[in-house]
């Protein structure tokens, strides 16, 4: 029954103490980025640097926006991990015996997994979106801008949730796709936070690739998802819609779970 | 579930069972059935295909050709899996961050039973405080008997054990062979694999030897031991030989001065020996020795030890099963 396969997967996310110590990181990350953007973005801005459009005066929408969103890529890459150890520590630890043997229909561990981590992705965005609005509101409140300048915060707000679970989705297809734990952990974070802002760097550069692939960089679409102060120069790429972008996180989601469990149906397990 | 009728058990057959790793044959053309309410050794040295023949068929090990049933159904298609087969595969298949009674809590979880259960299992197994400490931190002899409270959930027809027996102490062991005594009581199928006859001597009624993935023996452990015969030692072997003639008992000389005699009957040999008037030095039954047996069956032809001339490097069973996952761990 898929019922009783997802609850044994929140169960195994639950029993180890994982959960707690990742709840940790996700509030502070979030309430840490939170406090520095807020600092930072209601600096005096230097009117020079202003005329010559090297910096960009936000409306207080844009500031609270970016004060809230600071902490995602920390929460995303956090939840992330969370994606990829859901089925990696089963790899590691060879409990994904276990699991196939009181589930031998290895489909549907897979939707229990992505079913749980839906949910304990939407948990921990919370988490790190408490952190991020306690800790940002209180600091633009003292530096005197306006905490909330409008329900369009609760907006930005939702689509952050959004993205923090569709990366913990990403995640579970990487775990997936990349048996070996370690591997994975390297390999994601690394081509989050290093190859991929490097390669969009890159292809600004080059007229198709900024027109045609820069805004599907997993990245990009986690930016365009949730906009703030636009900060770039004139090589910056034009973002997708909202939408567009969600769709196509989900869709990286997607095709590395599905090739991921295409793979695991045929495998043996040892 | 609990409450239900002690379980009958069902039986697993095995078909012309072939896995190939590559050009490397862990398991050719296997066929064997287990029968219920009897606990079957299934008994090969390292490396003879015990692990890849359980994993398949426990539908974990996909294999080349063959088929391999419990019940009559490949265990992929059994509906409520833990309640038809309870299986231990290692004793190392535990999160070490997570302690028994929530690794049991998992896996009851994903079968759709009580957590009742759970503290059940622990409780027969004897492990019920121990289990609430993390699993990082178990003995050998710990994680055996929780691999078995696993293996036990569901309240399964048949059982499927890999090497059971490993890393328990005498104590443990003793106690595993009279738990399995009792659950095969039941009626329930019992299939415990070891790569030492000696070990299961004692537990098992029926034994599967396979060297090389091939079957090798099949039958009752019974069997196997043949005809029991009786060891004397007296001041005079040729004559006690003829009075045992006279009463119908044939004997021959042993290689040390003994007689071996061919019957179970110690009594009939001893008063045989007093009326030809001759001293009893030494009187009792032969133990056959299934140990030099089963080395005979399995010796000489072992692929991993190999004679250098004719197997290509053989990787040993955990390398074939393990395949690319080794080099992750």
């Amino acid at each position: 029954m898929m019922v009783n396969s997802i609850r044994s997967e929140f169960l195994k996310f639950f029993t180890t103490r994982l959960w707690w110590g990742l709840a940790i990181a996700m509030f502070f990350g979030g309430a840490l980025f939170a406090v520095i953007l807020g600092i930072v973005l209601t600096l005096e801005p230097d009117p020079e640097a202003v005329a010559r459009g090297q910096q960009v005066v936000g409306t207080p929408l844009q500031v609270a926006n970016s004060v809230y969103t600071a902490g995602l890529t920390i929460g995303y890459t956090l939840t992330l991990v969370i994606g990829i150890m859901q089925i990696g520590s089963e790899y590691r630890h060879k409990t994904v015996s276990s699991t196939f043997l009181s589930t031998p229909r290895r489909v549907r561990v897979m939707l229990a997994k992505v079913v749980a981590l839906l949910g304990i992705g939407a948990i921990y965005g919370l988490i790190s979106l408490v952190g991020s609005v306690v800790a940002g509101a209180i600091v633009l409140q003292a530096r005197g801008a306006d905490p909330f300048p409008g329900p369009e915060v609760l907006r930005a707000l939702a689509l952050s949730l959004l993205v923090l679970g569709l990366w913990a989705l990403i995640g579970l297809g990487v775990g997936i796709l990349i048996p070996n734990q370690v591997a994975a952990l390297l390999i994601a974070v690394g081509v989050a936070w290093i190859i991929e802002p490097l390669a969009g760097f890159a292809l600004g550069f080059w007229e198709f690739g900024r027109d045609h692939i820069v805004h599907f960089l997993p990245s990009q679409a986690t930016n365009a998802i949730v906009e703030g102060v636009t900060q770039g120069g004139s090589n910056a790429a034009q973002p997708l819609s909202w939408w567009a972008a969600a769709l196509v996180l989900a869709a990286y989601a997607a095709v590395l779970s599905a090739v991921g469990t295409w793979r695991t149906v045929r495998q043996d397990i040892s | 579930m609990t409450t239900a009728p002690a379980a009958q058990g069902a039986t697993i057959e095995v078909r012309d069972l072939t896995k190939t790793f590559g050009s490397f044959t862990a398991v050719d053309q296997l066929t064997f059935t287990v029968e219920p309410g009897r606990i079957t050794g299934f008994l090969g040295p390292n490396g003879a295909g015990k692990t890849t023949t359980l994993r398949m068929l426990l539908g974990l090990v996909h294999q080349t050709s063959g088929t391999a049933t419990i019940d009559g159904r490949a265990y992929g298609d059994i509906d409520h899996p833990q309640s038809m087969v309870g299986s231990a595969l290692e004793a190392t298949n535990f999160h070490p961050g997570r302690s028994g009674r929530d690794h049991l809590r998992v896996l009851a979880a994903a079968g759709g039973l009580p957590v009742s259960r759970v503290d059940e299992l622990l409780e027969l197994t004897g492990i019920p405080a121990a289990a609430r400490k993390r699993a990082g931190e178990y003995s050998m002899g710990m994680r055996q008997r929780l691999g078995l409270a696993a293996a036990l959930l569901g309240d399964p027809r048949v059982l499927i054990l890999d090497e059971p027996s490993n890393g328990l102490d005498p104590e443990g062991i003793r106690w595993l062979r009279g738990f399995l005594r009792h659950l095969s009581s039941q009626g329930k199928t019992i299939l415990v694999s070891s790569h030492q006859l000696q070990e299961v001597e004692q537990t098992v009624d029926d034994v599967v030897i396979i060297s090389n993935g091939r079957l090798v023996r099949e039958g009752a452990v019974s069997d196997l031991r043949g005809a029991p015969t009786t060891f004397v030692r007296t001041s005079d072997p040729a004559q006690l030989a003829g009075a045992l003639r006279v009463a119908d008992v044939m004997s021959s000389p042993g290689s040390d001065g003994e007689l071996v005699v061919e019957t179970a009957d110690l009594r009939l040999v001893g008063d045989v020996a007093l009326r030809a008037g001759l001293p009893v030095w030494e009187l009792r039954a032969r133990k056959h020795d299934l140990e030099a047996l089963f080395f005979e069956l399995t010796e000489g032809t072992n692929r991993n030890l190999g004679d250098g001339s004719s197997a290509p490097p053989a990787p040993t069973e955990r390398d074939a099963v393990t395949g690319q996952e080794g080099a992750n761990a």
